[in-house]
């Protein structure tokens, strides 16, 4: 017989109890659901969601004819966790099978394909047991990540090391600079870092449990954006071949360093700018002292000597206050309006001699150039100075570039007022002179002098473009006498039977500088030649620069360079023969 | 609808009994009534459709994801052929390098031409004057480091001798008088292209 009575109560406590259960699941619902919502799909996203960074390119730095400079490339560091490491097996893929072997073989298969010392692996992976992260080695290549991965050690991980290469070596290092690991550290990689430079992108992606991405769960957060590439106006071949010469004839002199530079006439773009010592960008170490790691041809201006003569005489002959004929009665030492107890010497040792205003060009002499220079106030002589760029920094605007010193006018004294106007008491670099020789060739227009020829952005547009605007500093029958003068000095003159080349008509200058130390001048000398090829119709500027050579001390030091490097800018230019003669100017009177 | 065995209702008389009786009615239902009656038709169309985009939807999920293996592998490829491509095109900047050109050129045994000379192809006169080769300075040894460079890249004296005692084998017939007119036409300079 059932009793009522208990069935209710039963029934009531079954109720009650499914009660409590259902309330339980509710607040446990209501726990999950609304209170920790938040925090627990956070959670979840985090175990799913993988962030993944996207490398951006560094541009790349290639000369005129796309030969490439500097480019980046892909290096792999080698990474492991230490943690994971036990000392005495571990397993890895040897002869095609995953097997256990010794934990001291695979260190020393690992370091026998990534050329490192076992020793040091071991102390690396030892010294923090705990730890999750060491590297192993840096920025090994393809090759041997390849390796290295190919092992399977589970312990061993990689990491992406973006890297730069100069497949050129030292060709152009003066110019290019380096980017040793993580950041430019000279040259054009630091000064056009706006254009070279990348950015890295983020994403993140949800992942599967073995790791694959969900289709459509990919969130890109940032783009990456690869670096602009770098147009040069340099001929990488050219550059070589500068660097050569220079190499070759600097160490045959002694010198301490040399610079070498092409400049096209046309639009002041530079063809070639060599230094010799220089630096290979893969390989900093190898060149230890850092004045070799630049481009002293920007940076290290000096007291030109003789080759500044070009600008005086196509200053005074712009003015209208010589011409190539004019009569000068120069003494043997020239001391009218100086300090006492100065003077002004030539060269050579020599009398009263009547010469021309080209016979003076064309002697070097600093006492005619001196007494024709006083036919032209000081004030306008300085203001041709400035126009042809001295005083003031090229258009390059190159890295630690110097802009040389003309003094200003209420400072120049007496001495420096003419001495300026043949190159001593005032300071250029070889820039500003193949600058100043590039107005001349080009009928007297200065051009802004060119390195880079633009910043090619990776979605092809081209930035950064020069401006090829060109100034007027001397008209162009003053620029073009003096073209023609210039090239009675490469005719007639002490070194011209060095410089010529038969079938070609060349203009050029030769220097040959003191070198004041410590307000001295001293035996030292600074030796160069400057010209222009060919001489009818200018097309390219040529200057070079030894300083301190030990076995000769004159500009001859710097001919048979000169000469080598005109050679090769006619064979690389294809520069066909000269037409027309030599004018006939006289020398003497 | 029938009422047979419906014994709660007093019996009807059969509309057949009643002949000439008024014609059969009947409540016409609503039109809700009649929506409201169960149909086989739609109820198997909508099962089935339901069960047809299930199935759709399960067999698009296995495709996506079987997209998402593809992509992942592809993707892996396409980044190792990259690296791949990236790390030959470094090599052969390196290989191209001047300094590994000149390299070579010596071993083979060549030398830079001396002064330049012109040919008009129109008038087939020759300009400039010629000079003994390798007329520059410095010789021909290179003086323009590149540390990329470990003398592996030069080639094999070996190998050269080797090709040159073919050649002589295979050129002792003597057709090489066309060579020697070139050289003769322009003495001690080494014939070279005119390309553009």
């Amino acid at each position: 017989m059932i009793n009522p009575r208990g069935t209710r109560r039963r029934l009531a406590l079954s109720v009650i109890v499914v009660f409590a259960i259902v309330a339980v699941f509710v607040v446990r619902l209501v726990d999950i659901q609304v209170v920790r919502a938040a925090s627990i799909t956070e959670k979840a996203s985090e175990r799913r969601t993988i962030p993944v960074t996207t490398y951006g390119v560094r541009g790349s730095i290639v000369d005129a004819n796309g030969v490439v400079l500097a480019d980046s490339v892909e290096r792999f560091d080698i990474t492991a966790a230490p943690v994971n490491v036990k000392l005495d097996k571990t397993w890895m893929r040897k002869d095609g099978k995953l097997v256990q072997v010794p934990t001291a073989e695979a260190i020393q298969a690992i370091a026998n394909i990534t050329s490192t010392d076992p020793n040091v692996l071991y102390a690396t992976l030892t010294k923090d047991p705990k730890s999750k992260f060491a590297y192993l080695t840096k920025a090994v290549t393809l090759d041997v990540f390849k390796k290295v991965r190919a092992l399977q050690i589970p312990w061993v991980y990689s990491e992406l090391h973006p890297s730069r290469t100069y497949p050129n070596g030292a060709i152009a290092g003066n110019l290019v600079g380096f980017f040793p690991s993580d950041k430019p550290l000279a040259g054009l990689e630091l000064k056009q870092d706006s254009c070279l430079a990348s950015r890295n992108g983020s994403s993140t992606y949800e992942s599967s449990a073995d790791g694959i991405r969900l289709p459509g769960s990919t969130i890109v957060e940032k783009d990456a954006k690869n670096g602009g590439t770098l147009h040069l106006t340099i001929d990488a071949d050219l550059q070589w071949y500068l660097q050569q010469v220079l190499s070759d004839q600097g160490t045959a002199l002694g010198a301490d360093w040399g610079n070498a530079m092409v400049v096209r006439v046309a639009d002041g773009h530079i063809m070639a700018d060599a230094d010799w010592p220089t630096v290979d960008p893969n390989h900093i170490d190898g060149t230890p002292d850092p004045n070799n790691w630049g481009a002293r041809s920007f940076s290290s201006p000096f007291e030109p000597g003789s080759i500044m003569k070009p600008a005086t005489f196509a200053s005074l002959l712009d003015a209208g206050v010589i011409t190539p004929e004019t009569h000068v009665t120069v003494p043997g030492i020239y001391t009218e309006g100086l300090p006492a107890g100065s003077k002004i010497k030539d060269s050579w040792a020599h009398g009263d001699i009547n010469m021309t205003a080209t016979g003076v060009l064309m002697n070097s002499s600093n006492i005619g150039t001196a007494i024709l220079s006083k036919n032209l106030s000081l004030k306008k002589r300085h203001a041709y100075l400035e126009a042809f760029g001295f005083n003031s920094d090229t258009a390059v605007d190159f890295l630690g570039e110097s802009s040389g010193s003309v003094l200003p006018l209420d400072q120049t004294d007496s001495i420096t007022n003419l001495t300026q106007q043949f190159g001593q008491g005032m300071s250029a670099t070889s820039a500003q002179i193949a600058s100043m020789y590039q107005t001349l060739g080009n009928g007297g227009v200065h051009m802004p002098l060119t390195l880079v020829s633009g910043c090619e952005q990776a979605d092809g547009t081209m930035t950064d473009v020069p401006s090829t605007a060109g100034t007027r500093v001397v008209s162009e029958s003053a620029a073009k006498t003096t073209v023609q003068m210039m090239e009675i000095v490469a005719t007639q003159g002490s070194v011209h039977s060095v410089i010529s080349i038969p079938g070609y008509r060349i203009a050029a200058k030769t220097g040959t500088a003191e070198v004041a130390e410590g307000g001295v001048y001293t035996s030292d000398r600074i030796v160069s030649v400057a010209g222009l090829i060919p001489a009818e119709a200018p097309a390219y500027a040529i200057v070079v620069t030894f300083a301190k050579p030990d076995t000769m001390r004159t500009s001859a030091a710097a001919a048979p360079a000169f000469n080598a490097i005109m050679k090769q800018v006619i064979k690389t230019f294809r520069i066909t023969p000269s037409t027309g003669s030599v004018p006939n100017l006289p020398v003497t009177w | 609808m029938t009422t047979y065995g419906n014994t709660a209702l007093a019996p009807r008389p059969a509309p057949a009994s009643t002949p000439r009786t008024r014609p059969h009615i009947e409540v016409a239902p609503t039109r809700a009534q009649r929506r409201a009656r169960p149909r086989l038709v739609p109820a198997i169309v909508t099962v089935a459709g339901i069960g047809v985009v299930l199935l759709a939807h399960l067999l698009l999920s296995i495709v996506l994801a079987d997209g998402a293996y593809q992509i992942s592998a592809l993707q892996t490829e396409q980044r190792d052929l990259l690296r791949d491509q990236q790390a030959l095109s470094e090599r052969l900047e390196t290989l191209g390098s001047t300094q590994n050109l000149i390299a070579n050129a010596s071993a083979l045994g060549m030398v830079a031409s001396g002064n330049p000379l012109f040919l008009n192809a129109d008038t087939g006169t020759v300009s400039g004057s010629a000079s003994a080769p390798g007329a520059g300075l410095a010789g021909w040894k290179n003086l323009v480091g590149n540390s990329l460079l470990d003398g592996s890249t030069v080639i094999d004296p070996a190998a050269i001798a080797a090709a040159k005692a073919a050649e002589n084998a295979s050129t002792e017939t003597g057709t090489s008088v066309e060579g020697a007119s070139v050289v003769n036409t322009t003495p001690g300079t080494i014939p070279s292209p005119q390309t553009h």
